[in-house]
């Protein structure tokens, strides 16, 4: 009796670290398409806060993360993170610099960016924090974006479904 | 809630939204870059006041002390005057516009908010008013 409590305990011991390394390892791998009924207000159409994508594809290895962004009559944005959290060169449209890291912190994917461009206002320089978390098939991106030298932070929410 | 907005900046979350699907006539998609956020804070000189879109003309300063003219698409007057706000209310206001940079490279701007930093009038608004 007390031979299989032993097993038992480490049975369920071996359980509890697969449940955790399988939470801290999430995989956002896939084709995402926006669901703007269960977003958060003005992530898309004609008056958008915080622009989201329409459709974003995933690539995960254990190491990195392939990420491209589209929308409807907008250049692409895409990106390959290393999941180690180093800075990276996110691929932009013609007159954007943009670099990036991403790492997993438990059941989520945070990504850091900062974005540069030149308007007739001067250079440009825009801060994004991204949040991904799953449920399932469904990815919730949470978003902040900070312009340099104002002191308020926009943010919103975007609720995605697998295609 | 009624405020005093000679205490307070104003902000005024205008929902663009709940009018577009009235009064656009053009995309956001077609005319603005998603990709290029900006926030302009500067002096409204004009205000045309017509449908589908209010058009403000505020002079922001460069960095370098230029004073340059933009032209900000805003909700159209319907929609304004829902939020309280006049034709009047604007030209010499000190004014806060976060919106996006149009793709063809002018000084113009979609605004998906404005803030009128020394309103000139009580207006009634509610606390979800961002």
């Amino acid at each position: 009796m007390k031979r299989l409590m032993i097993v038992l305990s480490m049975a369920l011991a071996l359980g509890g670290q697969t449940v955790a390394l399988a939470q801290a390892r999430p995989d956002f791998s896939g084709t995402w398409r926006l669901n703007v009924g269960k977003s958060g207000p003005n992530v898309a159409g004609n008056t958008p806060n915080i622009p989201f994508p329409s459709q974003i594809a995933v690539k995960q290895t254990p190491t990195d993360i392939s990420v491209e962004s589209t929308s409807v009559r907008q250049q692409p944005v895409s990106a390959v993170y290393k999941l180690d959290g180093s800075k990276v060169t996110v691929q932009t449209p013609e007159g954007i610099s943009e670099t990036g890291e991403a790492k997993l912190d438990g059941g989520n994917l945070l990504i850091n960016s900062r974005r540069s461009f030149s308007s007739p206002a001067g250079d440009i320089v825009v801060e994004f924090k991204e949040v991904w978390s799953l449920t399932g098939n469904v990815l919730t991106i949470q978003k902040t974006r900070t312009q340099s030298g104002e002191s308020t932070t926009e943010k919103s929410q975007a609720v995605y479904d697998k295609l | 809630m009624r405020i005093n907005l000679s205490f307070a900046a104003v902000s005024l979350g205008i929902l663009l939204a709940a009018t577009a699907s009235v009064q656009a006539h053009h995309s956001f998609s077609a005319t603005y870059d998603g990709n290029k956020p900006i926030t302009l804070r500067g002096t409204v000189t004009k205000i045309g006041w017509q449908n589908p879109h209010a058009h403000i003309y505020v002079d922001v300063k460069n960095a370098d002390g230029k004073a340059v003219t933009w032209e900000v698409e805003s909700a159209g007057p319907t929609a304004l005057l829902k939020a309280g706000l006049r034709k009047e209310d604007f030209v010499g206001a000190e004014i806060i516009i976060k919106g996006f940079l149009a793709k063809d490279g002018t000084p113009t701007v979609n605004a998906s908010s404005l803030t009128l930093v020394e309103a000139k009038k009580e207006f009634l608004t509610d606390e979800k008013t961002p």
